[in-house]
């Protein structure tokens, strides 16, 4: 026993194919109803072995005294790794992605608890290395998912700050800055940045800033619409907000934020009408035919 | 208790006549907002003739929807706020900054007539039809 203590596990660990076997059939019952035609099915068998395979060389490289340790960059690890970054991008959920370890983990402890069940000591030493490394594995692939989650909604991100936030010159003098979707730090330094220059090349006495497609009014989104707007009036322009909704406004106002240098109006076509004003012309009706 | 909003062309009209609880003085206040936004009302007027006291809550709600309305491009007016309200208001450092107030509904309809003539939109668009 003193030699390895864990050669139990490297034994069973060493009937790879049946042990792959039940281990994927147990993964596959349920994948295979949840994500019919993401599942590639020697793939999946090809990546148990390698996995069986690396945990073999593990376990009999340790002694059992202490319990085996995965770093995250050990050959296990990359191996865990690259599998979840796999399930994450073809949209698996969390809890299935994990249940691809805990599967394995049953299938092991079932078969040691069968084999060994003549040597108590033996067996609670091979549950316990078997738990430890198992679970380990398990964080392993959760923390490889949530990262590579991580990063497709960075991309996302990146992309959206992509979607280009116009300035549209309305009139002589009369700006248009429609805002759709979040404000963060990055999309407000950038569309602050394009505005003032916009102003400064046009010499815009009045700026509308539309906010009906800010879905959600927060301090920082404040915030940032607060500091475009001040940027905006030293360089000479008056601002007329509009289009903030009723939600909007109570948010806001239960935030402490009342814009109280700033005209305010209900819709665009108000702010408009507003900033027509402030610059001195007016739109009549002509009489024409479509009215 | 639900508190009445009367609809005067682009005006929105509403009196206080009665000690709210603090759910009602929040109602009133959802209210009036959804109200404001749905008919794009220019100014709303509210008469608080009849209210004797206010406490820190409703000095706050007052304050909070003026705000509110002016968000939404609605000019406000105040009108009959009573001497011991007055002094509360004050003493409680709630003035009601930026809001006009007036002695009764009459002066504070034509302020609030003469402040909507003086927006673009109100001539503009109504000009338009």
């Amino acid at each position: 026993m003193t030699t390895n203590s864990l050669a139990p596990i490297v034994t069973l660990l060493q009937q790879r194919a049946a042990i792959s076997s039940e281990w994927m059939n147990e993964v596959l019952r349920v994948w295979m109803r949840m994500y019919p035609g993401l599942v590639n099915e020697d793939e999946l068998r090809r990546q148990a072995d390698a996995l069986l395979k690396e945990l073999a060389k593990l376990f009999s490289e340790h002694s059992g005294e202490t319990p085996p340790d995965i770093g995250a960059n050990s050959a296990l690890g990359e191996i865990a790794r690259e599998l979840s970054a796999d399930r994450a991008k073809k949209g698996f959920k969390p809890a299935d992605t994990a249940q691809y370890v805990i599967a394995l983990k049953n299938v092991l402890t079932q078969h040691l608890v069968s084999t060994l069940n003549e040597t108590p000591a033996s067996l609670t030493l091979c549950l316990r290395a078997v738990d430890g490394v198992l679970d380990r594995l398990s964080l392993l692939t959760f923390e490889a998912f949530v990262e590579t989650r991580e990063r497709v909604i960075a991309q996302q991100s990146l992309s959206l700050v992509e979607l280009s936030t116009p300035v549209i010159l309305l009139w002589n003098n009369v700006l248009l800055l429609p805002l759709i979707g979040v404000i963060d730090t990055v999309r407000a330094r950038q569309l602050t940045e394009r505005l003032l220059e916009s102003i400064t090349k046009y010499e815009a006495s009045v700026t509308l800033i539309d906010v009906t497609g800010v879905p959600v009014f927060d301090t920082s989104v404040a915030w940032h619409i607060m500091k475009t707007i001040d940027a905006a009036q030293l360089l000479g322009s008056r601002i007329v907000m509009t289009g903030i909704s009723p939600e909007g406004a109570q948010t806001l106002t239960k935030l402490g934020i009342s814009f109280a240098n700033v005209i305010s109006r209900a819709t665009l076509r108000a702010g408009l009408a507003e900033a027509l004003q402030l610059v001195g012309r007016r739109i009549e009706s002509t009489g024409g035919v479509h009215k | 208790m639900k508190i009445p909003i009367l609809r005067l062309g682009k005006i929105l009209l509403s009196s206080i006549q009665v000690d709210l609880t603090d759910a009602d003085a929040m109602q009133f206040q959802n209210d009036l907002v959804n109200k404001i936004a749905e008919m794009e009302a220019l100014g709303i007027v509210i008469d608080i003739t009849s209210l004797e006291v206010v406490d820190s809550f409703m000095a706050r709600v007052i304050n909070d929807t003026a705000g509110m309305a002016r968000l939404l491009g609605a000019e406000v007016v105040i009108c009959g706020v009573q001497p011991y309200v007055a002094m509360t208001l004050v003493e409680m450092g709630r003035d009601l900054i930026g809001v006009d107030c007036t002695f009764n509904l009459d002066q504070g309809l034509e302020i609030i007539k003469e402040r909507i003539g003086m927006r673009g939109d109100a001539t503009m668009i109504e000009g338009e039809g």
